[in-house]
């Protein structure tokens, strides 16, 4: 019995050695930026699991649920980091735009502090001044490669969902354009359907009651070699799951993730241990999709966007803390971008010259 | 005869109906496409709508805070399914786990109607918005653990959808479906939604269901007449809320996912119009009401927008389709308002 009391007194001493060690190891803290849980899970899980991997080095701060609301709370809560000698560096990653007043009160009383997006939604010019890195997917470019891939997985139309409040943003309807142009030169039919509106009036279900309805209808118009992209995220569990029961092609979600859709439409049952193993999660919807004769219908990015961009940002801040690269380093960014990701990551700028705006492109999976 | 006649504003929204119908034939819309989506969408909708009868009826307003039955059914859904519950069994099961949950709830947003009395519409918006958000903290928190349905990266708390694949989806509407050539008939939901149907309309025919009419038509004369107010408004409210639960469970049953967090946050709306497109010419609601407002309201949905996207430029389509659906709505419940106003 004193044996057994003594050997886990010895082995709460290690571990809060370990831990103190750990955490006094680094002089320095990275401060966190990511929205609630329950409006994106990703980026939180990613932020949580940074603070596991570093225990004592991170401070995770989250966004109000309804940011757009209560700006200000959120810009307060961002530019508090800026108060805390021991935070070095901020990554902020939650999709929002008006964050960038937060960023400039950082600056304001500490120019040294390395701010790293990944990414925030403001205004490119004013933020390429701010910002020391901003990372963001290359929704534009976008345009070009999921055609590109649909026309690969031998698709001859492509049907593209939308809906007014969403075709407002300059980014959606930019893709859209480009989508449409790169459907022509590659010869292939382009549609644009509109769905009802769920962000004026009309709630989510009525628009995903049309998809439902709506799918159908163009699959026995156009046929099964048909690619069907949805620009807004609830509509993935639809697309999905109506492409295993009719057998189109799903060339990409609007978020680009393994996590989307696929979960929800195939019924995924993913363990505990498995649940941030990409390789594994990978694994599953390979196989259900064989098991429905869909192989090589499916396709996303290998893994979660929304997971890489925070842990990559907060990888380049360590680093660059640490000496060991220069945040706007191109080639120290790609070789970091495929230790983390597993795959091939393009940096595009994001405007010619910007030197601290990168857009990325990850390598596809096609199931 | 003549009260089970349509009014002019109920006129006007058929023809308009009838002629998106033609032109759907003509841009090559099936017409048995047609009638199966529609068939659907009654299945989907018509429950909920009904629901809304009796608490009009007794007087305490239309149903506003329909999320309240709603997170109700949601609730006894996830209980079932992650209890393993499957197949008709389960979805009978998640009705079944749904209903005490319906009750209380409904016995306690009945109390605060009483107290709210005049006001009875807008406060049941914000008690609807208000469990809305309650129940999303209960979502993330809930110790649910079937695989399926918690969140994926963190393993605990539940997903924004959850899919019904394996567990109980079109379980009702497959039960003695059949098919007269491309048409099908599902004829376990009609009968299950007809019980409904014929739930209330006998219950309006008990010495309860009449007391609430009274209640509703006329507070002052049905006191003095003894009828205890308060009891059958609370009452009404807690039909309604169970009903809105079922309602649910068959919606989520037809549909295929369950939906949590703010989806059912907007759900009196459609609901509400469903039921003044109905039209009555009175104070009182009557089943025909509700069941005309529901076929009337989803046509025009399931019509409007794809005519609109295959006639009109892409871009303006749904923005067309918004403008002229809200126009015949408005114009309709200006008319009912105006009908009931002389009568």
């Amino acid at each position: 019995m004193f044996k057994k009391w003594y050997l886990m007194g010895v082995l709460a001493m290690v571990i809060s050695l370990g831990t103190a060690i750990a955490g006094f190891a680094a002089d320095y803290k990275i401060g966190i930026v990511t929205p609630s849980l329950s409006r994106s899970e990703e980026e939180f899980r990613a932020a949580d699991a940074l603070s596991k991997k570093y225990p004592g080095m991170t401070k995770h701060i989250i966004l109000p649920d309804n940011f757009s609301k209560e700006q200000e709370t959120g810009i307060t809560q961002i530019a508090s980091l800026a108060f805390d000698k021991d935070v070095k560096a901020i990554v902020i990653s939650c999709g929002n735009s008006g964050i960038l007043p937060a960023i400039q009160k950082v600056k304001d009383k500490r120019p040294d502090m390395i701010v790293i997006t990944a990414p925030i939604w403001d205004d490119p010019d004013m933020m390429a001044k701010y910002v020391n890195l901003a990372l963001d997917t290359d929704w534009v470019r976008r345009g070009e490669s999921i055609p590109l891939k649909a026309k690969k997985m031998g698709a001859k139309t492509f049907i593209h969902y939308s809906f007014p409040s969403h075709i407002a943003k300059e980014v959606i309807s930019k893709r859209k354009d480009m989508m449409k142009q790169t459907c022509e030169n590659q010869q292939m039919q382009f549609v644009e359907v509109l769905t009802p509106d769920p962000q004026a009036g009309s709630n989510r279900q009525v628009m995903l009651q049309f998809l439902q309805e709506d799918i159908p209808r163009q699959i026995a118009k156009f046929g099964k070699d048909t690619a069907v992209f949805g620009t807004n995220c609830p509509m993935q569990d639809v697309i999905i799951a109506k492409a295993m029961e009719l057998g189109f092609i799903m060339p990409e979600q609007c978020c680009p993730t393994p996590l989307q859709g696929f979960p929800a439409a195939l019924g995924l049952e993913i363990k505990p241990e498995e649940s941030t193993h990409f390789d594994m999660i990978n694994k599953m919807i390979k196989d259900k999709v064989k098991a429905g004769n869909m192989t090589g219908r499916l396709s996303t990015w290998p893994i979660s966007v929304s997971i890489f961009l925070p842990t990559f940002g907060f990888e380049v801040a360590k680093a660059a803390i640490e000496k060991k690269m220069e945040v706007t380093n191109i080639d120290q960014l790609k070789t970091l971008a495929k230790d983390i990701s597993g795959v091939n990551v393009t940096f595009n700028p994001m405007k010619p010259g910007m030197t601290n705006y990168y857009l990325i492109i990850m390598d596809s999976i096609i199931y | 005869m003549k009260k089970y006649l349509p009014h002019l504003p109920q006129i006007i929204i058929i023809s308009f109906i009838v002629t998106l119908f033609f032109i759907a034939l003509k841009i090559d819309i099936a017409a048995s496409t047609i009638f199966n989506d529609l068939v659907v969408r009654l299945i989907l909708n018509s429950v909920v709508v009904v629901s809304l009868i009796p608490m009009v009826n007794s007087g305490a307003g239309l149903n506003f805070g329909v999320p309240v039955g709603a997170v109700s059914g949601l609730l006894g859904m996830v209980i079932t399914a992650n209890a393993g519950g499957k197949g008709l069994l389960g979805f009978f099961c998640s009705i079944a786990v749904s209903m005490p949950f319906a009750i209380v709830a409904g016995a306690i947003y009945g109390r605060i109607l009483n107290k709210v009395k005049g006001r009875e519409e807008i406060a049941a918006t914000f008690i609807g918005f208000s469990i809305v958000s309650i129940m999303c903290l209960f979502w993330v928190v809930a110790p649910f653990t079937h695989p399926q349905m918690v969140w994926i990266l963190g393993q605990s708390g539940l997903r924004n959808t959850i899919g019904l694949k394996d567990f109980w989806e079109k379980s009702l509407y497959h039960f003695m479906q059949f098919r007269i050539g491309e048409l099908i008939i599902p004829v376990g939901s009609f009968m299950f939604i007809g019980m409904i149907l014929l739930f209330l309309f006998l219950f309006s025919r008990t010495k309860t269901g009449m007391m609430m009419n009274a209640a509703g038509e006329n507070e002052s004369f049905a006191r003095i007449n003894g009828v205890n107010i308060e009891g059958i408004r609370i009452l009404s409210v807690i039909i309604s809320t169970t009903l809105v639960a079922i309602g649910t469970c068959i919606y989520a049953q037809q549909y295929g996912f369950i939906e949590l967090y703010d989806a059912p946050l907007m759900a009196s709306f459609p609901a509400v119009s469903a039921l003044l497109l109905g039209g009555s010419s009175g104070k009182r609601f009557f089943l025909r009401h509700a069941l005309l407002g529901v076929v009337l309201y989803q046509s025009l949905y399931l019509l409007s927008l794809p005519v609109a996207n295959m006639l009109l430029m892409p871009q303006m389509a749904e923005i067309i389709r918004m403008i002229v659906t809200s126009c015949i709505i408005l114009y309709a419940l200006a008319k009912i308002s105006h009908v009931s106003e002389e009568a």
